[in-house]
């Protein structure tokens, strides 16, 4: 929709040239102001992050001053209230991080907050251990008992006790699990199962910090910052997990239409449904979604549109991977479909120079495809790379070639094996050729780069892209493993 | 350690790397010699400088590049009382005294990024190091009267990063000689940056005994040089390192 | 933008904590009494609580004190000035001896006493090169150093050169 076709270049040649120029220069200043906006956004969700730290901690100095750095007793324990105050603090961070919430998805875009959510869980466990550890020992020393004595004190604490140690027991099983899942020993959709264990995990640990801690004692601010701060970690996931998908797929009602193979083992999903204009999806962007068939509802799949949605269809291409894609390819016509999503900042809107780069290898080039097509270039304006192993990994090459065609973009491809023994992103003929990002993208250093391909392939591409100076934001990656 | 060769320049380049480079990143670094040679090369009839040489092109008109390396080789020619010059005495511009060290000097920035850890880029017998190494370099330095062996080795620390050498020996007299007396055969500079020392090294070569003097006074190198007869002259911090290392 | 967001995180995670402190060590000089809803009956933790109130209240008055007597740090040091000259250090440029002055308490000037001769020129001449003998200067080994430099050789040259036997032997 967005594809104007080519400037005439007849008389009024030169004020069609002025006026690109203008559209170029505006278009270059709200990028900036946007790339600032965002900046201060990421800026801001930093900080946040360490004022809660910090909060839990002040939490407990309001309440207990220095009274409690006095005797070796009392410090152990001041500590080991506060390790549980920080952990629990950085368990709901995670939740936070977790919940798609859209504002994080479009400051830094969901991948970054996974990774951090991902890193946030071994410093939060080990302080959770460390809390009840600590308080162990802090209480035995003042107490003048020894460990067991004292743990068996607090099992006869009541219930609220017993589900703290539930809940730790919960938080160093789902840590294990994802420990192992990560090295691949397991099976992803049981691992996600009990991943979900650590919701239960940090709820049922909620009543033996209101009822047994003085932190948080009845009538403190203290507790009303704690309960809110559950209400929002809980609340956010609830709204934007659950809800969110929940309206948007009953709202739309999206069904198979079509199922096409376009190349040995990949193929293109029509789905149609309705208003879909309302999803608000930019080209580059993905949805997890779920087939609603008996043998693939259980699997969610993350896929990028690999065109713009239109007002009552939305097309998908996928590569098989597994048994799972595999299953898609067979799924019948009008079968029930849920999203979760649009998500991604793998999209114009998040360009912050004059000129656009993009480098696509494989199945990769689905988000591109969309990308292009919703921005808006001005003739010249891109240049295009797409790269295969041979000519049968060309999918979609010939859309992209129409759209490049369209706004006189300049499209490259480079076909051929990578060299053995060497690291590159880059064909061997064409390594051997002297053959550079600046080679291929001659406003390289005025361009965002968008990277999209398989992770080991596009992380060479970055490492490169940073080897030629290009600043880290102006690098954009969706990467796709396989 | 990783090393890595190309031809440029009519010479030959190898870089040491502390860690793996990409060859991407090699590729990188060979473009920006690629650059210089094609623009400032008297041997490509097609550079830029060739064609200010035949008058096809005015040098007043020409690229930023151009300029900017003319300029700073004029700057060094006054510095250094003409003993080191951008001009032929035929009148034409030769940058070839200086280009190699201002490539270098770009390489060096690509070179940072690449390999953090720490490398040494050697162009033809000129030498540049990283700003930061964890242990220093030893350098040899070629024994003119004897070119397969060496006249002795000096340790490269910071902030000395550079060592070029001048000679009369393998390219015949690519250095215009000021005084016809000839005090030394070859000199070899160490200093903080790449250009200074190979501009010092050629005009010291160029100058004799006395633009020695005036260098060691003026500029924080280092220098050994040989005379006609193989007589060694060298700087104190110098000589104690040699005599240790 | 980065280094910003971090310092800001620094200084109001900081101040969060500082006022946290400050909440806490209000409340408990205030209430030194206050029942602590710690779960087992530790008399020996309360006891130790109270006690410890007590520098509470001493360090609220304290900051005044010491800020209105800042400008008189008279007691350890008297109004006099003192030099006190370092001994001769040896540097790249010739010796050099360093004077500092101290007035109040804080240093107040720096000098460098002495180069070789009281002469900026000595700095250049300590640098002038000076014969060696090819006997003191020790023979090096081409297989103990990393790089060779040389009078710039040609293409050709180089594959004769020792850089070149360095580069193929990977040293």
């Amino acid at each position: 929709m967005t594809n104007t076709t080519q400037r005439p270049r007849t008389p009024n040649r030169k004020r069609s040239s002025t006026q690109t120029n203008r559209e170029t220069l505006v278009a270059t200043r709200e990028r900036a102001r946007n790339y600032r906006s965002r900046a201060r956004s990421a800026d801001l969700m930093g900080i946040l992050c360490w004022v809660s730290v910090a909060v839990s901690i002040a939490l407990y100095l309001a309440y207990s001053g220095a009274s409690q750095f006095t005797d070796p007793g009392g410090m152990v324990t001041a500590v080991g209230i506060v390790t549980g105050l920080a952990g629990t603090d950085l368990i709901l961070l995670m939740l936070v991080l977790a919940a798609r919430i859209p504002w994080i998805d479009h400051t830094v875009g969901q991948d970054r907050a996974i990774a951090l959510h991902r890193r946030l869980g071994k410093p939060a466990l080990y302080l959770i251990l460390a809390h009840a550890v600590l308080l162990t020992i802090g209480y035995s020393i003042s107490d003048g008992t020894n460990v067991i004595a004292e743990t068996i004190s607090f099992f006869g604490l009541g219930s609220d006790m017993i589900l703290g140690y539930v809940g730790l027991g919960l938080l160093v099983l789902v840590v294990i699990t994802s420990v192992i899942t990560v090295r691949r020993h397991f099976a992803y959709e049981a691992w996600h199962l009990i991943h979900l264990l650590s919701y239960v995990a940090v709820l049922v640990a909620l009543p033996h910090q209101l009822s047994i801690g003085g932190v948080l004692a009845d009538g403190t601010l203290q507790r009303v910052y704690w309960i809110a701060l559950y209400v929002a970690a809980f609340g956010s996931i609830l709204v934007f997990r659950f809800a969110v998908p929940l309206v948007r797929t009953f709202r739309h009602r999206l069904r198979v239409e079509h199922i096409e193979t376009i190349a040995p083992g990949v193929f293109s999903i029509r789905l149609h449904g309705s208003d879909l204009r309302r999803l608000g999806a930019e080209g580059g962007q993905y949805a997890i979604w779920r087939f609603w068939s008996w043998r693939t509802w259980w699997h969610a799949h993350p896929i990028s549109f690999s065109a713009m949605p239109t007002d009552r269809t939305i097309r998908l291409t996928v590569r098989e991977l597994g048994r799972g894609t595999t299953r898609i390819s067979r799924l019948r016509a009008g079968t029930f479909v849920s999203i979760e999503g649009p998500y991604g900042i793998f999209v114009d809107q998040a360009r912050t120079a004059p000129y656009l780069s993009v480098i696509a290898a494989g199945i990769g080039v689905t988000p591109i495809r969309a990308m292009l097509e919703h921005a808006h270039l001005r003739p010249g304006e891109a240049t295009i790379l797409l790269r295969g192993t041979d000519q049968s990994e060309a999918y979609l090459w010939h859309e992209i070639g129409q759209i490049a065609q369209n706004t006189s973009a300049s499209a490259f491809s480079m076909l051929g094996p990578r060299p053995r023994h060497v690291s590159t992103w880059m064909s061997a003929h064409a390594l051997e050729h002297g053959i550079t990002l600046e080679s291929t993208f001659p406003h390289l250093h005025d361009s965002d780069l968008f990277i999209c391909g398989p992770t080991a392939w596009a992380d060479e591409v970055v490492a490169d892209a940073r080897d030629a100076g290009l600043p880290e934001h102006r690098i954009h990656i969706e990467r796709f493993d396989s | 350690m990783p090393i890595h060769t190309f031809e440029t320049m009519g010479t030959v380049a190898s870089i040491r790397t502390r860690t793996a480079t990409r060859p991407a990143s090699l590729n990188r670094l060979e473009s920006v010699f690629r650059r210089y040679d094609e623009t400032f090369s008297l041997y490509r009839p097609a550079s830029e400088l060739s064609r200010i040489a035949r008058r096809e092109h005015e040098l007043m008109n020409s690229t930023a590049g151009v300029r900017a390396a003319y300029a700073e080789a004029v700057e060094w020619r006054n510095l250094t009382a003409g003993d080191f010059t951008p001009h032929r005495p035929d009148g034409i511009i030769d940058l070839s005294g200086i280009v190699k060290a201002l490539s270098m000097n770009e390489a060096a920035t690509l070179l940072d990024r690449m390999s953090p850890e720490g490398w040494l880029l050697d162009v033809g017998g000129d030498i540049l190091s990283s700003p930061s190494f964890d242990e220093p370099w030893h350098i040899g330095i070629v024994d003119p009267a004897d070119r397969t062996g060496l006249l002795c080795s000096v340790l490269l620390e910071a902030p000395w990063r550079a060592v070029a050498t001048s000679g009369t020996a393998e390219r015949g007299e690519h250095v215009w000689r000021t005084d016809a007396t000839g005090d030394f055969t070859q000199v070899t500079v160490v200093a903080g940056d790449i250009v200074t020392a190979d501009v010092l090294a050629t005009a010291i070569l160029s100058g004799g005994r006395a633009r020695l003097d005036a260098a060691t006074a003026d500029y924080a190198i280092d220098v050994i040089t040989v005379g006609r007869a193989g007589e060694l002259l060298t700087t104190p911090r110098l000589r104690s390192v040699l005599a240790a290392s | 933008m980065r280094k910003r967001a971090i310092a800001a995180s620094i200084v109001s995670s900081s101040v969060v904590v500082l006022v946290g402190w400050q909440i806490g060590t209000h409340t408990q000089a205030a209430e030194s009494s206050a029942t602590l809803a710690i779960p087992a009956p530790t008399p020996s933790s309360r006891a130790s609580a109270s006690p410890s109130a007590t520098p509470a209240p001493l360090a609220t008055p304290a900051p005044p004190a010491t800020s209105t007597t800042a400008p008189a740090p008279s007691p350890n040091a008297p109004a006099t000035t003192n030099t006190f000259t370092g001994s001769v250090a040896s540097t790249r440029y010739g010796n050099v001896q360093v004077q500092i002055t101290v007035s109040g308490g804080k240093i107040s000037d720096v000098t460098a006493l002495q180069l070789t001769n009281d002469d900026s020129r000595s700095a250049q001449i300590s640098n002038r090169a000076a014969p060696i003998l090819r006997q003191e200067v020790l023979a090096a080994q081409s297989a103990n150093v990393d790089s060779v430099s040389g009078a710039t050789y040609t293409s050709d040259g180089y594959l004769k050169s020792l850089q070149s036997a360095l580069d193929q032997a990977g040293l």
